[in-house]
């Protein structure tokens, strides 16, 4: 079956450099440009993956997005591949802590741009990861 | 408008206050006066002036305590004693608590005058010092959100389009666009790691580093590093080999700041090495220090530029025309400077350089 993935993006041009490879790499792909088309888009859809860029808007909105996800019951088990610009920000947001964030149970963090390869092995390997965990509580 | 300068004057005399007043009468300032401390240090957080006068003298608190209440409420106050005896003793404790000047009485118009033109002087320098001071932190903080949103974000999205571009294109280009494909996209990735490089030095404070070292293993960041050269050191054939032991004992440091440094050096050994040859890592305990090695068979690097390789945005003469930035090697020295070591290079043109980063050993209670 198709894997559905959401990308929730501020930036339509690097946007559209992302969701071209998700495109050929075989994925439906949905996108909304701010955080709360994108929550709406997660409330009413089903997903598989969620791509989700850090920095939208006025700062970190995406983290907040990310809060929310942990706290939904539903949504909890997403899997996210976070997408930033800015590495020694995060670093710096979380001293001491490796660069991975864990913001959500299963994440990865990618720092943008994203090559082909690397982004469809992120993507396939987080929906694997998610679909073996859900397994293993049943 | 600008606003008049404010003088106080604090004298138990009131002759002197008077021709005090006489004196600045029409010359611009603004002046308030208080015949004792307790009622000018009252003043002093009121009024708000620039400069202020202290008799050295006066019944109830004195002159010198005055001063130092004017100094606890804002340090950028001038102050300006006058002393009845003309005493330098008394003048000079006085400058020693922070006055800027003194005034023997008895004075004339003229060297009053004088004195309160310097001291306001005085009051607008550090006034402009201190305001100058908070635009240069303010413009640092701004720059490196603007090159962050302003120019890596708009690269960014131009490079993702050029990596989809191409991966759409994958049966239909030519080797030769091809070729140019991959061009493009080494210039911008180039592009990238100089803005990011920018953004590392300007954003980030080396010494607050030292909050969060932990002990940690060299392997650690020295696996993080080759990680992250592996990409360039396979795009020009570079081998590199390492032979660094698991057994080592542990540092005292942060590993991200660590791997940057590896990165940084790693990265340099291979861009200035040919093509085919290879950089070999070690590491091995001396004295007190884990001393790390990182040899490589390139280029090497003139005498005379060798003592300036850590001063950031120098390239040496010698070096071939090269994508380079030079801020890494800067960066690295300073990460270990944090981290009480230090990196020493030698190098010899034709055959090769070698960097050895010494870090002090994980010390038990």
């Amino acid at each position: 079956m198709t894997k559905k993935l959401l990308i929730i993006d501020d930036d339509p041009d690097f946007v559209s450099g992302i969701k071209a490879i998700l495109d050929k790499g075989g994925f439906e792909v949905d996108v909304a440009y701010n955080p709360k088309d994108g929550m709406t888009a997660l409330q009413t859809k089903q997903y598989d993956l969620l791509l989700l860029d850090i920095m939208m808007g006025r700062g970190a909105e995406g983290i907040m997005i990310a809060r929310k996800l942990r706290k939904d019951v539903k949504l909890r088990e997403l899997p996210v591949l976070i997408m930033t610009g800015m590495r020694e920000q995060i670093a710096f947001l979380f001293p001491g802590e490796p660069i991975h964030p864990r913001f959500v149970e299963v994440d990865e963090l990618v720092e943008k741009p994203v090559e082909p390869k690397m982004l469809l092995e992120k993507v396939n390997g987080l929906i694997a990861a998610a679909e073996e965990k859900k397994a293993g509580r049943k | 408008m600008e606003t008049k300068p404010k003088i106080l004057i604090i004298d138990d005399e009131e002759v002197v206050l008077d021709s005090c007043t006489q004196i600045l009468k029409g010359s611009g300032y603004q002046l308030e006066i208080a015949s004792d401390g307790l009622r000018g240090v009252e003043l002093v957080q009121e009024y708000q002036p620039d400069l202020v006068f202290v008799d050295l003298k006066m019944p109830g608190i004195s002159g010198f305590e005055v001063l130092e209440k004017v100094r606890e409420i804002d340090s950028t106050i001038v102050t300006v004693v006058i002393t009845g005896f003309a005493t330098v003793s008394s003048a000079v404790d006085a400058m020693k608590k922070g006055a800027y000047d003194f005034l023997p009485k008895p004075f004339t118009p003229d060297e009053f005058r004088m004195i309160a033109r310097r001291g306001i002087e005085r009051r607008r320098l550090m006034l402009e010092t201190i305001a100058l001071r908070r635009e240069k932190e303010l413009l640092r903080e701004q720059f490196a959100s603007i090159v962050s949103h302003e120019l890596k974000a708009p690269l960014g999205a131009v490079q993702q389009n050029l990596f989809a571009l191409d991966f759409e294109l994958e049966e239909t280009l030519t080797d030769e666009q091809k070729a140019k494909m991959e061009r493009i996209k080494i210039r911008v990735d180039e592009l990238l790691k100089l803005i990011n490089s920018w953004l590392r030095v300007i954003s980030v404070d080396i010494n607050k580093l030292k909050d969060g070292f932990t002990q940690v293993s060299i392997t650690k960041p020295i696996s993080n590093a080759l990680e992250s050269v592996a990409s360039l050191a396979e795009r020009k054939n570079i081998e590199i080999v390492s032979s660094i032991s698991d057994e080592l004992p542990p540092i005292l440091g942060d590993v991200l700041s660590l791997s940057e440094v590896f990165v940084n050096i790693m990265g340099n050994s291979i861009k200035y090495s040919p093509d085919g040859t290879s950089v070999t890592l070690n590491a091995e305990v001396q004295g007190q220090n884990l001393v790390t090695t990182i040899q490589d068979g390139g280029i090497g690097i003139n005498a005379e530029d060798l003592p300036h390789i850590f001063d950031g945005f120098f390239r040496g003469k010698s070096g071939q025309a090269m994508a380079g930035h030079g801020i890494g090697l800067a960066v690295a020295h300073q990460i270990v400077d944090a981290h009480h070591g230090s990196i020493n290079v030698t190098s010899e043109l034709g055959k090769g350089t070698t960097f050895m980063v010494s870090l002090p050993l994980f010390a038990k209670e």
